[in-house]
């Protein structure tokens, strides 16, 4: 049994941290004093994805239909390798059209000084003389722990509740209380999609969610070189054409914090994807969830294994009745 | 019907009559910014003839790469208006103090001939930026999509297929070129480009279809045209862009965002 705990958080505080997500680093760092040090030095943690509370219909490929509800809010229930991966990638393509999505899916931003934070609610629809109508989006933060040793998990609310993470958390920011947690077996989830896919001889990409290390200042830590069963120019999803991007991996640097030390890392940065290489689809889509690489423990690594006609841009497939965008009131 | 179906096999000539296809292109969505929809709109302007089709679906595709296919709905609660909502602010863009009268300001990007004037008009202008492309959809912006139109159909034109662009962006540390049509969007610092030409510059493929894929592209940059490593107002403006998928919402958003945060005075570094 291969077993992680997710845990969605309700953020209570405007936040001030590493702005792609809540380093696994910082989770880690913040979940850590509550516990035993021997049970700490077991635990894994993810970064913390930030997700809207709002509704939702869920992906395609997952193993729900339809209406989801405010599928920010609460953590869907897990039972294919895709349903892990609806609130990871922060486009939340599940939005609705009918409401304005983008401005959900944008963290409103407050400035205190010249510091730019995140709120934690956003307020809508309030012209002047309308204000019992507005109405607020609030913001989540979504992660995942797992442990070298069977009786770390699941850690209970009272241990992850409460935490205070990012800048000026001694101020207030950055404060989380828990929404929601749940087991997830990754032996026991359905990896059909990617079995059936690798039968029929079809490609696949790999979608990096979290940044992978390629150098850190870490004492002791290795350099690592961007794995080989990574094809970097294999043809895009939705593409017609023979190359993704023009230029490569893109990198980028960040900093890992060690108690009073800051180390420099250099990344291949999230949200790019590259062809696969290797030869065991479904052993590597498990891989992806528990992280590859130096400070994988801490968040590093993580990654999404999909079949090649699996375009993540849902509306990018070719759709039956090319309509007419009607725009006009 | 401002946007013409699919790919046009129509002639050039027969659609634009005797406007040449790239100027009548910057003055095809007039009657937005004088709240107007296409059927209430009139065909002349200030003595310049506008709300011309555009030829090539180049419209009909740029609508598609920043609003939702099909009917369109309501999607703000109380906002029927053509005046923008800001993503940045959650306010909506306020005419006062921006400029004195609309239609004055609205002649300087329309009244020229010349077609390259004309964008460099759209690329520098606060104007059309006050404007949305549907009171449905106030978030997105005239501004960002007209300079979408053109640059789909300059394309077009030159013979690429929606398949065979690219979003590029400016070189880090070089001054940002601007590409006539071409230039998407232009600040002090970096330019943004849709092109099948990227002539060097990093770039990520726009996809197979018209979509409203900017977050997906976007991530997928092999190079940021601004420095992330260097300071978090970057790094707040990158992560932003990772989840809008709006192209005109999200490059009205850039704009915005350097304006208002631009990392001018560097933040002091914090880390979580």
């Amino acid at each position: 049994m291969t077993v992680v705990q997710q845990v969605l958080f309700e953020l209570e505080a405007q936040y001030f941290g590493h702005p792609y997500a809540v380093s696994g680093n910082a989770l880690f760092n913040a979940i850590a004093r509550r516990m035993d040090s021997g049970d700490a030095r077991a635990l894994h943690v993810s970064h913390g994805v930030f997700v809207p509370g709002e509704y939702g219909e869920f992906p395609a490929g997952t193993s729900h239909e339809g209406y989801a509800g405010k599928l920010g809010q609460s953590l869907p229930e897990v039972e294919s390798c895709d349903d892990l991966f609806i609130l990871r990638d922060s486009a939340y393509r599940w939005l609705l059209d009918s409401r304005p999505r983008d401005a959900h899916n944008a963290h409103p931003l407050q400035t205190h000084g010249d510091r730019v934070v995140f709120d934690s609610t956003c307020w809508f629809g309030r012209p002047p003389g309308q204000r019992n109508r507005r109405r607020s989006v609030s913001w989540y933060v979504h992660c995942y722990l797992h442990a070298d040793s069977e009786d770390v998990l699941p850690l209970s609310e009272e241990v992850l509740d409460e935490l205070r993470v990012g800048g000026g958390r001694n101020y207030g920011f950055g404060a989380l209380s828990v929404a929601d947690t749940q087991l997830v077996d990754l032996d026991a989830l359905d990896y059909s999609r990617v079995t059936e896919a690798a039968e029929l001889g079809e490609a696949f990409w790999v979608e990096l969610v979290s940044p992978y290390v390629l150098e850190s200042e870490f004492p002791g830590a290795d350099s690592q070189s961007v794995p080989w069963w990574w094809d970097v120019d294999m043809e895009a999803p939705g593409t017609g054409s023979s190359t993704e991007t023009m230029g490569g991996l893109r990198r980028r640097e960040t900093r890992f914090v060690d108690g009073a030390d800051s180390h420099a890392l250099v990344t291949v940065d999230h949200g790019q994807v590259v062809g696969y290489a290797g030869s065991d689809p479904v052993g590597t889509a498990k891989n992806g969830v528990l992280r590859i690489g130096t400070h994988s423990r801490f968040g590093f690594g993580e990654f999404r294994v999909r079949p090649a006609s699996d375009d993540r841009v849902p509306e990018r497939s070719p759709v039956e009745g090319d309509g007419v965008v009607e725009g006009d009131a | 019907m401002s946007d013409s179906g699919g790919s046009s096999s129509a002639g050039v000539d027969d659609v634009v009559g005797e406007v040449e296809p790239m100027v009548a292109t910057y003055r095809h969505d007039v009657h937005k910014a004088r709240s107007r929809s296409h059927e209430h709109a009139e065909d002349v302007f200030r003595g310049v003839r506008v709300n011309e089709d555009v030829p090539l679906g180049a419209d009909h595709d740029a609508a598609l790469l920043s609003r939702p296919r099909g009917k369109p709905e309501r999607t703000l609660d109380a906002h029927e208006s053509w005046f923008r909502v800001s993503l940045l602010t959650g306010e909506v863009v306020s005419t006062s103090g921006t400029v004195d009268d609309v239609d004055v300001a609205l002649r300087e990007v329309i009244e020229s001939d010349d077609a390259g004037a004309l964008h460099e008009a759209w690329l520098s202008s606060d104007v059309p930026a006050m404007f949305n492309e549907s009171p449905y959809y106030p978030y997105t912006s005239l501004k960002f999509h007209t300079l979408l139109v053109a640059a789909l159909l300059d394309n077009y034109r030159a013979g690429f297929g929606f398949d065979e662009l690219f979003l590029a962006v400016s070189l880090r540390d070089a001054v940002p070129e601007v590409v006539p049509h071409r230039t998407v969007l232009s600040t002090a610092g970096f330019a943004l480009y849709v092109t099948g030409d990227p002539a060097g510059r990093p770039a990520a493929r726009l996809g197979s279809r018209p979509a409203r894929s900017f977050a997906d592209v976007w991530s997928r940059l092999p190079e940021f045209p601004f420095d992330v490593d260097a300071s978090r107002r970057w790094r707040v403006l990158d992560a932003q862009l990772r989840r809008i998928r709006s192209w005109s919402v999200a490059l009205q958003f850039i704009e915005e965002y350097v304006a208002a945060l631009g990392p001018a005075v560097e933040d002091a570094e914090v880390v979580a």
